[in-house]
Parts: C-alpha cells; structure tokens; sequence
C-alpha cells in the first residue's frame, strides 16, 4: 500500500469539514499542529490499492495570514506542494473564493478545486461551462455538494487516481500573475539571489510579501528601486498616481480583476448568495426591536432544555454507577483494592458520564444553530455586548451555557474562530457560577445568615459578575498589543441543517469528551481517592472495636444505633485528620491565614477540587467534634459571619471543578495555559476574599453596617476602577490598537507603531 | 457631479456606495483587499445590528459584518445615481 498526502484547503463557511466527512472514511486522529494550539483533523481515504492521507487545514480567507490557525496553513504549503492540493470553492460565493485559488495558483500550486455548494449556486441561476473554466484555469474542477455527498465520488477518483497529477503549472493559468507582475516579481527574486521559477512556495510568497509591504523599512536598496519603478510603471498605465507603498492594494485589483475577467468568460454569477426571502428572514431575526428578544427567548429555550431533560438521562447514568458498586462491593472482599476499583475507578468513570448527557443535547442546538446559519446572526446581535468584556458575539453561548455547566460550556467555545477570543472566553467561562456551586452557596448562606440568606447571595453574585468584568476588560487591554486580528462576521445563507451532519457531530463532541477529557478527570479522581485514603494504618485514640462491643450489650434499640452512629462519626473524624489530605491543608494552611481560615477550612477546600459539594460534606466530618449541625458547629467554633462570608466568596472563585479543568486543558491543548489560568483563579480568589475581609472588617468596627460605608466602597471601587483604566491606557497607548483611519491621523505619533491618538 | 467622500462606518443603512480608498497602514487593511474590499468595488449597508455595532455590508454577492474600528479603514464617495 503507497502512502499519499493530500491537504484540504479553503475559506472559512466553504463546507469544508462536510466535504472531509463526506471523503474520508475515517477519523485518524485529532491533534495540534506543532508549536501552536490549532486542531489537525487527519482522515484517510481507503481505496484497494493505497491509503490515502487526507489532512484538514484550518480555514482561511487568504494566504496573508492574520491568525495563528491561517499561519497554520500557509507554513503547511510547501508540504501540500509535494502532495496534492484539495481546495474548497464555495460556488454560490465564487468571487470571494477564487481569492485563495489564486494565490495558491500564482505560487505555483496546482490546486484540484471542489465547487462546493453547487445546488445553491445553480438554484441562484449561476451557471458554469466546466470545461472552458478547466481550460483556462488549468485546474480540475468537480462540482459537489458536500452535505448530500453529490459528486463526491468524481472527486474521490481524482484524488486517488495514480496518474502523476504535476503540482507545478505547465501551461499559464488565467488566474496566475500577468506578465507585468511576473517579470517583475523575477527582478524581485534575483535581489534575494533566488530564482522566482525554482524558488519553493512558501518562499516565492515571501518575496511576495516583502515586494508589496506597506513601508520601505526593513528593504535593501535595490528592492526599493524595483517598487519605485514598477509603481511608476503602472501609474503611467493606469494614469493614476499609485505609491510603492500601496502596491497592496494593487495587487488586490489585479487578482480580482483575473478573476472577474475569468467568471466572465465561463460562468453564470447571481448577483447575490443571499435569495430574497432570506434577506427577508434575516431582517425579521436581526431586527431592532424583536430580534434580541427572540434570540433571548431560544437561549432560555436551549439553556432549559439542556439542563432540564438532561436530567434523567444523569439519574439513570447515576443510579447505574452507584448499582455497578454495590454490585463490585458484594463481589470484592473488604480491602484496599475494591476501595480504590469503587471510590476510584468507578465513580471517576460515573464522574466523566455525567456530563455526556447535557453535553449532547446542547451539541445538539449549537449543531442546529451553526448548520442553518442563525449563528452568525445571533453573534451579530451580541457583539456590541460582548465587547465590553472584551470578546465577541459568539462568546455569548457558552458564556450562558456556562450557568449550567462550566463543562459543556468550555466545549461550546468551539464556536468561536479566533484563537484569542477562545483562549479568552475558555479562562472566563470558570467564573461564571455553575448550577452545581448554587446548593453550596444556598446551604452556606442558610447557615450564616438565616435573616436573609438571599440578600447575602446577591452579594456574592455581583462580586462574581465584577470579577469577571474585570478579568475580561484586563486581558483585552493586556494582550490586545499582541493579537490584533480583524472582527469579520460572516454571513452565510440559511440552509436545513441534515441529519447525518448533526449527528456526526454529536457523535464527534461525546467521543471527544469522553476520550481527552474523561482521562484527565479519572486521573484526578484517583488523585484525590490516594490523599483521601492513605496512610491506611492510622493509630486509634482507642480502641473502637471494644467500645462497639460494650455498646451492643446496651439493651434499649435506639440508644444503641445512637450510640453506635456518633461512635463511627468519631472513627471517621480520627481517620480524616491523619489522612494525607488532612497533612496537606494543615501544610497550606499559613498561606490561607490571613483570610481568616481556620485549618477546618483549609481542609475543605482541597476536595472541593473534585467537586464543589464535596466542600460541604468535608465541613461536616471536620466540625463534628463541635456539633453535628454544621451551622451550629462553625457558630461554636467561633467562626464570626464575615469570615463565613469570605469562606463562601472564595468557594465560588479559587478553582474550578476537577472536570472543568480537564476540559480546559484539553480544549486549549495546553497545559500552561490551563495551570496558570488556575493560578489566575487562586489569585483572584485571594485577593477578592482580602478585599473582602479588610472592608468587612472596616464595616464592622463602625457600629454595623451603615449605608454611608457601604456608599463610600462603591464610590472607592468606581474611582479605583476609573484610575486603574487610566494608567493601562497611558503604559499601553491604547486608542493606538484598535483605532482606525491611522494614515490620515492628525496626532499621528512616533511611538505608536502605525497608530494614532483618537 | 457632486461627489461626498465619507468613510463606510457613515453610510446609512440601505445606502450604496463605492470604495475609494482603504487605509493600508492598519495591519486589518490586507484582510479586507483580500476579501475584494478593493477601490471601484459597490458596496451597500444593510443593517445595524441592534445595539449599533457591528454592521453589515453587501459586497461582491456576500454579506460580511464589520465592527466600526474596521469599517473606518474603509473610505467611500457616494455617487449622486447610487443614493438608495
């Protein structure tokens, strides 16, 4: 069997991974790129000769590359050269699309082009002349309509066929540079010392780039001089005035103008891809008054049906977790080892199950949603929202998701198409508080503030609200320096999403999960199962088998269980505290010290890692030497309400759920960044639990709460907020990044690269 | 032939226009060529989105929405003949 290589090329929205679905049989593995954290999709082509690889490249516009994923592709290039060449054409959107075959062709690239959506295009009234478009190309074409499988086959044929299908162009294709722009580009080369015809992809789109650059710096001398001359050249052509500098926008034209010169000779446009009734339908669904409120009402409607009828099918996976231990406990004798296959293996497996539910059914919306075309819509409402914290329309899905389940939530970032808006809404999505910490925060608060636990509450869901404003608005104007890729939002037709495109990705999402996140999440069960459980041997302040004994001759039934239960709580009690977990909190416990902890405490908060609720039941055991109501036992204690409260507003913040974080890591794939957002996390934790104490504190010392106090913290916080903004805009320059219309800028200033003061 | 050259961030909803110039300094202005966001190309706002920002533009047969940092990049003249 010969092993080939073909790589998928084309533009965002082109149907390209329903075209890799449709090509390949199977999935080979979803990995990263080296170096950058972009998903590569491998399939393979089975045929009975030979086994082709087929390579899914992240979508891009263009070559020039803006984002990290288009990087991706234009560093593929060169390795694509060797092989073939698959580039996605959506039809009903030629024009625009032809862009990327023409720069891959003037690379000399010999791309087999698929047109795509060719039903859309021709229920338009597009027509093409197939052949006419191959011989002045020089391309082969197949027209396919990725989400039927229509024409697939013909496409399958071309790709496999033995025939040594020549990368490099022979005969000159319409789409490729004129002959002014080519001798122009050899001159360009031989300044490198390079030969324009020899020189590989990658490298001729260097010189490219280098020879249409929107500033002299940076360029040798003779460079210079071939711009000046070339611009001049063309300026008598064309007599207009056209600077070196523009020559960008040169080639822009140029390319678009083959292009419309070769639809003209061989093809049918539609005006537009939109049809009229869809226009329509998009005025009504984006309209100013009645389209937020609709989009509003479908969120509740996903948001309730994910959470709600994803209940059951949790029960039932709950229920057969706890039935498969039982089942192994009355198997396995009493040890070490059937502790660590039912409080390890099992319930870490029923730990990962869990989630399956909620995530499929909101999988099943987003798949909906982002097949038909309403996705972009609704980013489109949401935008002006979202920027405030700094990210864009499409954050606001997994952002709400995220109240139900920071798990699903994580994964529904998918959605969203730049790197940093994802890595940005992946590290605030934790924040946002899920369903599971509300009975914590409820049971906490009934506890401490039994006047009026609900107020308490409030309080503690507007600091959880600022926080997030915060860390969103820090990082936007932190980073925003370093990436600054466009806002594009496109819009693409409405279509009827099929089944098997759903499914697929359903199918997709739970293995996904389940494979990459699951493991980590067992990992980290077991983690906590060996600090939990070990040391095993831990010498008894007395002997409890004796006293049991003693207890069983007591004759009255309920004295006797009574009796007997406080005995086994004490056992409990004695094991926790000499048990790893124990050591370990005791350990960190000199860091949380300041916030008022006590050790009891500290304790809590390393099972709350699994789990939230674990942070209650941990509690329970701790204070039993107290009282056995754990509101009465803190009380006891000495535990005042400001610290309870601290206590609770860092529950809410310091770390996320051990499945959260699983699914972190592994839809960031990376580690470093999953780890230090989870010191990010513990920071901000701290801090807004200091905070809180000191201004508790404060309150407290002036004779309770008085409004004037409460009044002057906010008015605080508002000026610090204000002041804050005010430095990072004057370290960062800011209004430099973002800020448009730069060439024309008035206070246009040296240290500002290319921006200006508006 | 009066012509107004504003940039596309001011062109009301509904209107036609056609590029002029774009501001090739702004690392965003290579994205928008690449997209056919080229002098002499028609262009037509279609609609605001409900908070304001972003819009959205037709231009050679599709639909992209453009927040206003990237619109204003975008300078156009509106010929008399393509008000609506």
């Amino acid at each position: 069997m010969k092993n080939n290589k073909i790589f998928l090329i084309g533009n965002p929205n082109s149907g390209k991974t329903s075209l890799f679905n449709a090509i390949t049989g199977e999935r080979l593995h979803v990995g990263n790129w080296p170096g950058v954290t972009v998903q590569k999709i491998e399939g393979v082509i089975r045929s009975p000769e030979k086994c082709t690889v087929l390579t899914d490249l992240p979508g891009t516009y263009s070559l020039s590359p803006a984002t990290p994923e288009e990087k991706v592709v234009l560093e593929s290039i060169d390795e694509a050269s060797k092989g073939k060449i698959l580039n996605v054409v959506d039809i009903s959107n030629f024009e625009r699309n032809l862009l990327l075959t023409t720069q891959l062709v003037e690379l000399g690239l010999k791309p087999i082009l698929s047109l795509n959506c060719y039903d859309l295009f021709t229920k338009n009234g597009g027509s093409i002349n197939l052949q006419r478009f191959a011989a002045l190309t020089q391309l082969n074409a197949y027209p396919t309509v990725a989400r039927t499988g229509t024409g697939v086959n013909a496409l399958i044929d071309c790709l496999i066929s033995e025939e040594k299908e020549p990368s490099i162009c022979k005969n000159p294709s319409s789409l490729d540079f004129s002959e002014k722009w080519k001798t122009v580009l050899i001159k360009c080369a031989k300044s490198f010392n390079i030969d324009w015809a020899e020189a590989s992809p990658l490298k001729k789109h260097e010189i490219l780039s280098k020879f249409i650059s929107t500033s002299d710096n940076n360029l040798s001398e003779e460079l210079i001089k071939i711009r000046n001359d070339f611009a001049q050249e063309i300026s008598e052509e064309s007599k207009r005035t056209i600077k070196p500098t523009n020559l960008a926008c040169e080639l822009a034209m140029d390319r678009y103008s083959r292009i419309e010169k070769l639809l003209a000779a061989t093809a049918t446009v539609p005006e537009k891809n939109l049809p009229k009734w869809q226009e329509k339908l998009d005025s009504l669904l984006t309209h100013r008054i009645m389209g937020l409120p609709m989009f509003l009402a479908l969120m509740i409607f996903i948001f309730w049906t994910t959470f709600s009828l994803g209940e059951p099918p949790m029960g039932w996976i709950e229920s057969g977790i706890d039935f498969l231990a039982n089942f192994a406990e009355s198997k396995l004798s009493e040890g070490l080892l059937s502790d660590l296959i039912i409080n390890g293996i099992i319930h870490g497996v029923g730990g990962v199950l869990v989630f399956v539910p909620n995530i499929l059914i909101l999988f099943f919306w987003i798949a909906l949603l982002e097949d038909s075309g309403y996705m972009s819509r609704a980013a489109f409402m949401m935008d002006r929202l979202m920027k405030a914290i700094g990210l864009q329309g499409r954050a606001f899905i997994p952002m709400i998701m995220g109240l139900g389940c920071n798990v699903p939530a994580i994964m529904a970032t998918r959605i969203i198409d730049s790197k940093f808006q994802r890595f940005l809404t992946i590290l605030l999505i934790p924040l946002v508080s899920c369903a599971a910490r509300l009975p914590v925060l409820v049971l906490l608060c009934g506890t401490f503030f039994p006047n009026n636990p609900s107020l308490w509450m409030f309080l503690l869901f507007s600091v959880n609200i600022a926080v997030i404003l915060l860390l969103g608005h820090f990082s936007n104007v932190i980073f925003k320096a370093v990436e600054n890729s466009p806002f594009l939002l496109e819009m693409p037709p409405y279509r009827l999403p099929t089944f098997k495109s759903v499914l697929d990705t359903l199918k997709e999402k739970a293995w996904h999960f389940i494979e990459k996140a699951g493991t980590v999440i067992l990992a980290g069960t077991i983690i906590i199962w060996v600090l939990s459980s070990f040391p095993r041997d831990i010498p008894l302040s007395f002997d409890y088998e004796n006293e049991k004994t003693l207890i069983m001759s007591v004759n009255d039934e309920t004295e006797r269980q009574k009796a007997l239960e406080s005995l086994d709580s004490k056992r409990e009690l004695e094991y926790m505290e000499n048990r790893y977990m124990a050591k370990l909190g005791k350990a960190i416990h000199p860091i949380m010290e300041p916030l008022g902890f006590t050790w009891r405490e500290t304790v809590s908060l390393i099972p709350g890692f699994l789990a939230k609720e674990s942070v209650v039941s941990t509690l329970t055991v701790l204070y039993l030497p107290f009282s056995s109501d754990l509101g009465e036992a803190m009380t006891k204690s000495g535990i005042t309400p400001l610290s309870a409260f601290v206590f609770m507003l860092f529950t809410l913040l310091y770390i996320p759920c051990l499945a959260t974080f699983g699914v972190m890591w592994r839809e960031s794939g990376s580690l470093k960044f999953t780890v230090s957002s989870l010191f990010i996390y513990f920071i901000i934790a701290y801090l807004a639990s200091f905070i809180a104490l000191k201004v508790g504190e404060l309150m407290q010392t002036a004779d309770g709460i008085a409004l004037e106090n409460i009044l002057i913290v906010i008015c605080s916080i508002i000026a610090a907020w204000y002041l804050i903004n005010i430095t990072i805009s004057s370290i960062s320059g800011k209004m430099c990044n973002s800020c448009s219309a730069c060439s024309g800028c008035p206070s246009k200033t040296e240290n500002c690269k290319g921006g200006c003061h508006k | 032939m009066v012509r107004t050259t504003i940039c596309l961030a001011d062109l009301p909803e509904g209107h036609t226009a056609t590029i002029r110039d774009i501001d090739v300094d702004s690392p965003t202005a290579q994205r928008l060529l690449d997209l056919g966001f080229i002098p002499g190309t028609k262009i037509r706002a279609i609609k605001k989105a409900p908070m304001g920002d972003p819009t959205t533009f037709e231009i050679r047969g599709y639909q992209m929405g453009l927040r206003r940092s990237e619109s204003e990049l975008i300078d156009i003249e509106i010929k008399p003949n393509e008000k609506q």
